[in-house]
């Protein structure tokens, strides 16, 4: 009952940000004017009087960015509690253990063979874009199923060995990244900061078309799974003793956890800590049951995410500050709180 | 449920684990596994739990091959207490106790499993730690909490009364259920056992304690480096020769009167040369 109501309260939060969050850049719109403009659109009409410059701005440059940021923020928190179930350890963010930096790797080379090899031109946007997804979707898998086999031994997940596993393959793909981009003639590849800091600077309608089916599928599928989810917390064995087949329930967690980061690291780069802060803050108030932890993170991340963007396309404006700085200054302190919580496992691990 | 093997045998590399064993183990008794530290005890109720297969033979549970059994069917016929668990369950204790319901539900527990999950926390004496974190309790309170957890998933997809199952009763391994329980629970956990097998279940509990398996034992199987040393009901197995030759450590049985099962001691004068030696 208690869950359900924090339900309600993150969904009412989620559209008064989107509302809020439309609303702020150079030009101001009200939020009464926001909502005229949406319900329109759906056939509501309110008596609310804005002029077709504000209708404008607001479908064609705002929305897209804001539903950016809402399906980026929900599918990177979604993907974190995937993974930190999978690894039954809540330090387990995509971007922390090497799985974005994976991700952002495959994107970069996606595009220069593309650009290189005029035999894989794709003129249309759409059909382009979701080879780049679903490439760096591979990329995020093949890292995610390499960090798992390096930090695990006889069927436990061991902590140092997987936050070391994520420095080393961060480090490499993150270097064969600005390798790539530093060589290359690419306008798109050239902005470097891109693909370590993030930016959603790219929206328009495309994109989301092209993010939407893969944060969708872990959002409608991962909930199916939480069940499974809550019994492999147990551990391996005891999920199967409890009639879980977990080789199968392993397979889907890393490719419903990696769509979503692989897509959104193809459109926006690497944001790191919100697989990491929104579950944490999600955890602390409504315990680990997945079965409510998978949802409410999906709707904080969206919240959080779009507050962060807003933050970072006005706080220096008319420039723009990568997103990945706010989110890893919100970040960091958590994880350092997480880590302090966790020394006693480190210490008797190593 | 009765559970057969003939000549099974469990190798990890070269290394036997378990060598040649051939047991039937009854349903309606406690049968107790007792054994030295590394005898192969806990593998030998991983082979019955079908986690692990025997490199050589198989196990039939009620004469079909334990591992053609699909393992969401398994769930709902055993359960297992496991000796550890994952750390850093942030779980709180009914959220636990309702993971034994898992097998029989699909979406949201119903009104019976929520039934179940409180009777088992009222008869393992944790009803009262419903809404505390797992991880605040102490070892033997953890322990009590996962037992209840094993008996939720035993009681089966019934509507009816208590323990009242119209299926086969099933089976239940515990390996070590007290070792951190204190002794009023350990009494409390291995009647609860014994009730079970009164009723038909299946039941083998891996302990150290030689007393608690003379007091609630039908049936022991005493182990060493792999191998039944021997097999049988309490007087017959837990003698001072079968022990000495099991643990290599002398102990004295008492036989006091109004008690229907023997007393066991470290006989310790006996035992000082094989104590220092280590």
């Amino acid at each position: 009952m208690r869950n359900k109501w924090i339900t309600i309260t993150l969904i009412v939060l989620l559209i008064a940000v989107v509302i809020l969050s439309a609303g702020i850049g150079a030009m101001k719109i009200p939020p009464a004017q926001v909502m005229a403009v949406l319900l329109n659109k759906l056939g509501i009409h309110l008596p609310v009087i804005y002029d077709e410059g504000v209708e404008n701005v607001l479908l064609h440059i705002r929305l897209p960015r804001v539903v950016m940021a809402v399906l980026v923020g929900a599918g990177l928190a979604i993907s974190g509690v995937a993974m930190q179930g999978l690894f039954r350890n809540p330090l387990a963010d995509p971007a922390l253990i090497g799985i974005s930096s994976g991700a952002s790797l495959s994107a970069v080379l996606v595009i220069v063979l593309i650009s290189s090899l005029p035999a894989l031109h794709i003129d249309n946007y759409l059909p382009r874009y979701y080879l780049l997804n679903v490439i760096t979707f591979l990329g995020a898998c093949a890292t995610s199923l390499l960090v798992f086999r390096i930090s695990r031994s006889g069927g436990k997940t061991m902590l140092v060995t997987l936050l070391l596993a994520g420095v080393a393959l961060n480090a490499l793909c993150r270097a064969l990244t600005d390798l790539i981009t530093t060589t290359a003639n690419d306008e798109q590849l050239r902005n470097a900061t891109f693909w370590s800091m993030g930016s959603l600077g790219g929206a328009s309608w495309n994109v989301v078309l092209t993010l939407l089916p893969f944060v969708l599928a872990p959002i409608l599928m991962l909930p199916g799974l939480a069940k499974s989810l809550n019994a492999f917390a147990l551990g391996e064995n005891e999920a199967a003793y409890l009639g879980i087949n977990v080789k199968r329930l392993k397979t889907k967690i890393i490719i419903l956890a990696t769509l979503a980061v692989g897509a959104s690291v193809a459109v926006a780069g690497i944001i790191g800590f919100v697989g990491l802060i929104v579950p944490h803050m999600v955890r602390s108030v409504s315990g680990n049951d997945h079965r409510s932890l998978l949802l409410n993170s999906t709707l904080l991340g969206a919240s959080l995410l779009t507050l962060a963007d807003v933050f970072s396309r006005t706080i220096i404006a008319p420039a723009e500050l990568p997103i990945g700085i706010v989110t890893a200054v919100l970040g960091t302190p958590v994880f350092v709180m997480l880590l302090i919580k966790q020394k006693k496992q480190l210490r008797t691990v190593s | 449920m009765i559970i057969s093997a003939h000549n099974i045998s469990y190798r990890i590399g070269q290394r036997p684990i378990l060598n040649k064993l051939n047991f039937d183990i009854q349903p309606g008794e406690v049968t107790v596994v007792l054994g030295q530290n590394g005898a192969g005890k806990s593998t030998f109720l991983k082979i019955l739990s079908g986690e692990a297969k025997p490199t050589i033979g198989q196990v039939l549970l009620n004469n079909i091959d334990l591992h053609s059994i699909p393992v969401n069917k398994l769930a709902t016929m055993r359960a297992v207490l496991s000796q550890q668990y994952a750390q850093g369950l942030q779980f709180n204790c009914e959220e636990i106790v309702m993971m034994g319901r898992y097998p029989y539900f699909g979406g949201q527990p119903g009104a019976d499993d929520h039934r179940i999950v409180r009777e088992s926390m009222l008869e393992m004496q944790v009803d009262h730690l419903q809404r505390r974190n797992y991880q605040a309790l102490s070892g033997g309170e953890q322990q009590r909490v996962q037992m209840a957890r094993v008996l939720s998933q035993l009681r089966g997809k019934q509507s009816g009364s208590k323990w009242k199952n119209e299926q086969q009763q099933g089976l239940l391994l515990l390996d070590e259920p007290t070792s951190s329980m204190d002794c009023l629970h350990q009494q409390l956990a291995l009647s609860k056992a014994k009730e079970l097998a009164n009723q038909g279940y299946t039941v083998v509990v891996i302990l150290h304690d030689l007393n608690l398996a003379a007091q609630f034992a039908d049936t022991i199987l005493l182990l060493k480096q792999g191998c039944i040393v021997r097999a049988g009901n309490v007087r017959d197995v837990l003698t001072s020769e079968h022990l000495s030759e099991a643990y290599n450590m002398e102990v004295d049985i008492l036989e006091p009167e109004d008690y229907d099962f023997p007393i066991l001691i470290p006989a310790r004068h006996k035992n000082k040369p094989v104590l220092l030696r280590s």
